[in-house]
């Protein structure tokens, strides 16, 4: 019980720091599409926001958004200079899979992959697909998880925000 | 409190040290957090984690086979929390069980820290102390992971290094126990893995369109000596081996558009309860080929696993403290009937190809009409390994030929997408399948599945959407409740209807119905309602489930039937 208590306040006391923003992870180990291994600290706009989506190849959600966002992404492009990066959690049963999947698809996404869940479990998502919206400075400033029809305006919508 | 230890390795004094001080340390890193939230102007850093809690509500019913629920009201919770300040880290994970939901292992029952680590991780150095998750190449030498809708976590306990001297080279090390729910197997792992990105040390490498990544690991694992006798003669004991390693080699080459995936895998003398104590080495080969290029992309990958399942505790069955991962060949499908009856990999041998192949028609094209469409082919087939039994526990165990065993599973999918209007999206799949029960240890000969899926998504305006989805499966298999071989409640053709309606972007309502109209048996209808804001997730759902597999990444998890109320809370904060 007494381990309960301190966990409900180890809770509170996240909540109150998250007054100020978490931000992205600098240090995990992720991979890109051609095998090659970077930190996480690549993922930047030079300043710009950046958009974290996390997928998988298997995950219908997951695929209707970030083809719907595709169709509209040069638009977000121009208007915001917002930039998607698409996380895989595929992991060695459907990782050799990211690469066709991703240029089959004809994403103009950043995509990388997170095989052993390092970045994912570090940016604490449960379910995909799961986004997140980073400002200039990486910080968190927004996040969602799950994806239904439409739900990319909302998306845009905290990007827009943060050019105000 | 949960945690029993088994103190009597004194050995392995660095690791059974670190567990002794368990509390210590989890009162350590609460202080640590407390500190930094006290003091955030001073330390800084910050919280982040997730939070869920499951439920389920069950009564029996009789022609699905649900079972009552005693004590009414099943739930499994979960709280993550991590606190980051700059490259330190540390976290904790509660779970409970209280009971678990139905479907997951009796041994979860209770609650407690079920997980906790602190980590550095510097910009070449990373080091985590506590409980760690890890992956060598394609895991099939290593891989502690989790996955907690199938109630598997098998994190390792103790310390992980990883370090990186110069861009594109990677060392690893390690030295653990695994999670076995509450507490931890017996059995010592140790591993180190090197990976080398040719592209990124040869200058001359990278600006060319060759891309090279070499890699290498070793594991190995320490158990104590038990009598288990031979089989030729039970008054004699096996002589077992104590060490039993592992070595992968791997290579991850591409050119252009090609990309080649190579690795092979050898393991020890390693008799276990999982191959019948046989001394057989172990071996598997993973082989991928791909092409891709904007709007198209084909791959091909075979597999080979003879005898390679890899436990830390030679006596364990069971899904829990495999130290490697054997991935599944087939595709991961989603629709419900494709994935009714889904394949699991056969640990102690099986070999197997996949060919996918995406295709984009494009815009403007008399098959791509306005908007183009999305063609996606698959197909696998698994086959046994051509053995030939020569002994039991305490022998080789048997012989391979170079031929093919029993036919273990295949598919054939063929999916066709295509925005019908600015609001209309269709796809239909068609599928067939063979399946042969051995793979989930059934008796029975094999199924053959004929599966037709149309799925349609209609924006009726800015704030609601529907979605429809048909399923249809016809099956040579039939029902029969008092034949052992045909009691498999997944028998006979099978139709299924669905309606999902999202309302803006938070609240989504569905209902469906799963009915076995011809050779099968029951009526699974269900609905369900959803709310989604920001991070935050709350489902709940009432209704029929079949019993049946499920399985992520090709292992699997029986889920008995239900009837009743299910909900499901996340947060991510």
């Amino acid at each position: 019980m007494k381990k309960i208590l301190l966990l409900i306040a180890a809770l509170c006391m996240g909540n109150a720091i998250m007054a100020q923003n978490a931000t992205l992870p600098q240090n995990i180990t992720l991979r890109t599409i051609d095998g090659q291994t970077v930190q996480s600290s690549v993922i930047q706009n030079g300043g710009r926001p950046v958009i974290i989506s996390f997928w998988a190849t298997w995950c219908k959600p997951c695929n209707r958004e970030l083809n719907n966002i595709k169709e509209v992404y040069e638009e977000w492009q121009e208007e915001t200079g917002v930039k998607i990066v698409a996380v895989s959690i595929d992991d060695a049963r459907s990782a050799a899979r990211v690469k066709p999947h991703a240029e089959g698809n004809d994403w103009p996404y950043e995509v990388y992959l997170d095989q052993n869940s390092d970045l994912k479990r570090a940016m604490g998502v449960v379910n995909v697909p799961h986004t997140f919206v980073i400002n200039g400075e990486g910080e968190i400033v927004w996040q969602h998880t799950g994806y239904q029809d439409g739900g990319e305006e909302e998306l845009i919508e905290h990007v827009r925000q943060l050019l105000k | 409190m949960h945690f029993k230890f088994e103190n009597k390795i004194l050995y392995h004094s660095v690791i059974d040290n670190l567990m002794k001080r368990k509390k210590v340390l989890a009162l350590t890193l609460f202080a640590a957090m407390a500190a930094a939230a006290q003091g955030q102007g001073l330390l800084g850093g910050h919280v982040t984690g997730n939070v869920q809690l499951d439920g389920q509500m069950s009564s029996a019913d009789s022609t699905i086979g649900a079972q009552d629920v005693p004590e009414k009201l099943l739930l499994n919770a979960r709280a993550d929390i991590l606190y980051t300040n700059g490259d330190f880290s540390a976290g904790l994970r509660f779970e409970m069980y209280q009971n678990p939901l139905l479907g997951f292992d009796a041994r979860y029952k209770g609650q407690g820290l079920a997980n906790y680590f602190v980590a550095y991780n510097g910009e070449r150095l990373s080091v985590t102390a506590g409980n760690f998750y890890e992956q060598f190449g394609s895991g099939m030498i290593l891989r502690a992971y989790e996955d907690r809708y199938l109630g598997l976590d098998n994190s390792l306990f103790g310390l992980n290094v990883q370090y990186r001297p110069v861009d594109g080279v990677t060392l690893k090390a390690l030295a653990g126990k695994q999670r076995i729910f509450w507490e931890y197997g017996d059995g010592l792992v140790r591993g180190v893995d090197a990976e080398v990105n040719l592209g990124s040390l040869v200058k001359a490498i990278g600006e060319s369109k060759f891309r090279a990544t070499l890699g290498a690991g070793f594991v190995s694992k320490y158990e104590d000596d038990e009598a288990v006798p031979a089989a030729a003669n039970p008054e004699m004991r096996l002589n077992l081996p104590l060490n039993v390693g592992a070595a992968s080699f791997r290579a991850d080459l591409g050119y252009g558009n090609w990309s080649l995936q190579a690795e092979y895998v050898r393991k020890g003398q390693d008799p276990s309860a999982m191959n019948g104590y046989i001394y057989r080495p172990g071996e598997a080969l993973l082989l991928g080929l791909t092409y891709s290029q904007r709007g198209f992309s084909a791959s091909l990958q075979a597999k080979r696993i003879d005898n390679m399942g890899f436990k830390s505790v030679r006596s364990q069955s069971g899904e829990m403290l495999y130290i490697n991962y054997l991935p599944a060949i087939t595709k991961n499908h989603t629709y419900a009937f494709l994935s009714m009856y889904p394949y699991a990999t056969q640990v102690n041998g099986e070999q197997g190809v996949q060919a996918d192949v995406m295709y984009k028609i494009k815009k403007g094209t008399l098959l791509g009409g306005k908007y183009g469409t999305d063609v996606h082919l698959n197909s696998s087939v698994v086959m046994g390994l051509d053995t030939t039994v020569t002994g039991g526990a305490g022998t080789e165990g048997y012989d391979v030929a170079g031929g093919l065993g029993q036919t273990l599973y295949g598919d054939v999918s063929v999916e066709v997408a295509k925005k019908l209007s600015k609001n209309v999206k269709a796809t239909v799949t068609y599928a067939y399948q063979v399946f042969n029960p051995v793979v989930e240890n059934e008796p029975g000969s094999l199924h053959h599945n004929n599966i037709a899926v149309a799925d349609v998504s209609w924006k009726v305006n800015k704030k609601h959407s529907l979605r429809f989805e048909a399923e249809w499966m016809g099956s040579d298999s039939h029902y029969d409740a008092n034949d052992p071989e045909h009691n498999d409640r997944r028998a006979g053709d099978w139709v299924m209807g669905l309606v999902e309606w999202n309302i803006g972007t938070h609240w989504f309502i569905s209902a469906s119905d799963q009915y076995a109209y011809n050779d099968g048996t029951g009526n699974y209808p269900s609905v369900a309602v959803g709310y989604t804001r920001g991070a935050t997730r709350l489902q709940v759902g009432y209704g029929k489930q079949r019993e049946g597999l499920l399985c992520i990444g090709g292992v699997c998890r029986t889920v008995p039937a239900s009837n009743g109320l299910t909900f499901s809370l996340t947060t991510s904060f």
